[in-house]
């Protein structure tokens, strides 16, 4: 063999490679319970799949013959892979060198596998623990100089990180102690999701230590805290849970914005009628139902992927299939402010219409909805301007949408079910009602006189309450044509499907007209 | 036996309690019923146990995260 020592040398330094920082940092990572990132990765993709770019980039020592003496390699393990089949990117840090810092990461690694996530339009999942390639304070003595965050050369990961948002399915996985640059590669994501061993945070504990608050990384990023901010996504307890949250998170996509979410084969009957409907929502206006059991009758069995549920949870969002085609599924939850669109709900909405728009899902929304957050806190959260983004969020979608409304639709954030400026579909359950305004508490403020001018002004509010609620029928807005149609809640699930059937070739496979921001 | 504090997911005012210390409760039972926007919104037991102690009275305005009640469990 002519290049017989050459080969040899070539797999030596790929076994060097795969040895990542040494057997104690490998035991290290495996007794804080957490997978190498090469376990990572072949736990996640198809078997098999995983073909490796620069594994043999590294940091390397030799002896005065120029023998290879030491080799540490990169801390970005990259590649591409398929899940399900369809090709992917792979990127991963490799907490075992260097905590995954930027002293060891040689900067042009992580890029390459965003630039070849976007000009190979291919789904990154990003495996991110450590500082995400961020720079550790021992940098500024290797490099014997500061970095300018963004100066000349250095800006290609902050444009890649929220580029491709605009172009491919991103995921985040945080699987460790995030930080820094490593916190914004895992937000700057369309679906993140972090064990609950884990913690994010933009400095840790130390760094939080000199502005005199001693916290734990669970006390200042654990999951609770990131769920509960919308920060992350979703938390699971094991790594292999995070990965098959990832698998199932990309079936619903298309692999790039220039193609369309995969329609798969349905078991499910696309007419079943389920009377539960029927009992679904209670008769007292006063009393919160379950929507989740709802969301579940009415799309393909078992096909509900809900998204971001600790966050902004007056609205439930999340992907499922009507007849096996994906739709992005937004619900409101009565138990949270009986479904009232809150400052961090109007924030979801924006993300989640966004991430429609980006993929050309379909948009379902299952509406009740009294109105926006009232009240001081509401108000100090500024409601009405994340409200009214919510609401240009809606109106600038493009992709088929269809709205039921469940029960109520008053006020503004009534308003905001449907884009405003082109046609869409529309039911109302025969539990709906709505208003501009809803009637108890404006009685008083509106009929002032009258009341006061009464006898016994309680009987008066009763009576003018009693009035004013005779009109508020949907069957009377709907003899004037206010709202196209009543249904029976057993055929919605029959009505949705019909609707993806019409929008299935509605949806084109192109750039949304913006560009999605995390 | 221990403490499981039972925290509230809204903030809201607390319309109706119903449990009373002593009582034995499964997951899923109505603690109390807090109202928001007008909906009465119940608080479940996160599990089985008994009622330890209740810490807020009916009228009271409650706050996201607060513990309202502590089960033994």
């Amino acid at each position: 063999m002519v290049w017989q020592a050459e080969l040899d040398e070539l797999r030596q330094r790929e076994a060097l490679a795969r040895q990542m920082g040494g057997a104690d940092k490998v035991k290290r990572q495996h007794d804080g319970g957490r997978l190498t990132v090469r376990e990572r990765v072949d736990a996640l993709v198809d078997p098999g799949s995983f073909h490796e770019t620069g594994t043999i980039a590294g940091k390397a020592q030799y002896d005065a013959t120029g023998k290879l003496e030491e080799f540490t390699p990169s801390n970005c393990v990259f590649g591409r892979a398929a899940i399900d089949g369809r090709p992917v990117v792979v990127v991963g840090d490799d907490f075992t060198v260097r905590g995954g810092s930027a002293d060891a990461t040689i900067r042009e690694k992580p890029l390459m596998a965003e630039r070849l996530a976007n000009e190979f339009q291919l789904p990154i999942i990003r495996i991110i623990e450590g500082s995400g390639g961020g720079g550790s304070v021992k940098t500024i003595e290797t490099t014997g100089r500061a970095n300018l965050p963004n100066g000349v050369g250095g800006g290609g990961m902050f444009n890649y990180s929220t580029l491709n948002m605009s172009v491919v399915p991103v995921v985040g996985l945080g699987l460790g102690s995030v930080a820094g640059l490593g916190a914004a590669r895992l937000a700057a994501s369309h679906y993140s999701v972090m064990t609950k061993s884990s913690a994010m945070f933009v400095a840790g504990p130390p760094v939080v230590s000199r502005l005199g608050k001693e916290v734990t990384k669970q006390e200042l990023g654990g999951w609770e805290i990131q769920c509960r901010a919308g920060g992350v996504d979703h938390a699971v307890d094991t790594e292999e849970e995070a990965f098959a949250c990832a698998r199932r998170f990309l079936s619903y996509l298309p692999s790039s914005v220039h193609g369309l979410p995969p329609i798969t084969p349905c078991t499910d009957d696309p007419e079943r009628r389920d009377e539960a409907l029927m009992a679904a929502v209670p008769r007292d206006r006063r009393r919160v139902y379950q929507m989740r059991p709802i969301i579940e009758k009415v799309v393909d069995e078992g096909s509900f992927f809900e998204m971001g549920r600790m966050f902004g949870r007056s609205v439930i969002t999340g992907l499922a299939r009507l007849n096996g085609q994906p739709v992005a599924l937004m619900a409101s939850d009565p138990f949270f402010y009986g479904g009232s669109w809150t400052a961090d709900a109007c924030q979801k909405v924006v993300r989640f219409v966004d991430l429609a728009e980006t993929f050309h899902l379909p948009v379902v929304y299952l509406m009740d909805c009294p109105g926006f957050m009232i009240g001081l806190e509401a108000e100090r959260a500024a409601t009405i301007r994340h409200g009214v983004r919510a609401m240009a969020a809606v109106n600038q979608t493009t992709v088929p949408w269809c709205t039921i409304v469940i029960r109520n639709a008053f006020g503004v954030a009534g308003a905001v079910h449907q884009p405003a400026g082109r046609l869409s579909l529309r039911y109302a359950w025969l539990s709906a009602r709505w208003g501009s305004l809803p009637l108890e508490g404006g009685i008083e403020a509106a009929y002032r006189a009258e009341i006061d001018a009464a006898d016994d002004p309680a009987a008066k509010l009763a009576e003018i309450e009693e009035r004013l609620n005779l009109l508020r029928s949907p069957f009377r807005t709907a003899e004037t044509f206010w709202v196209e149609e009543i249904i029976d809640p057993r055929d919605t699930r029959r009505l949705l499907c019909d609707f993806a059937k019409l929008a299935e070739p509605l949806r084109r496979p192109q750039p949304s007209r913006l560009q999605m921001r995390p | 036996m221990a403490d499981i504090a039972v925290p509230v997911e809204i903030t809201a005012s607390v319309w109706k309690i119903e449990a009373t210390p002593g009582q034995a409760v499964a997951a899923g039972d109505v603690l109390m019923i807090l109202e928001s926007m007008k909906m009465e919104i119940p608080v479940e037991s996160p599990r089985a146990g008994t009622v330890k102690s209740i810490l807020v009275a009916e009228g009271d305005q409650v706050n996201e995260g607060q513990v309202v009640l502590l089960l033994d469990a």
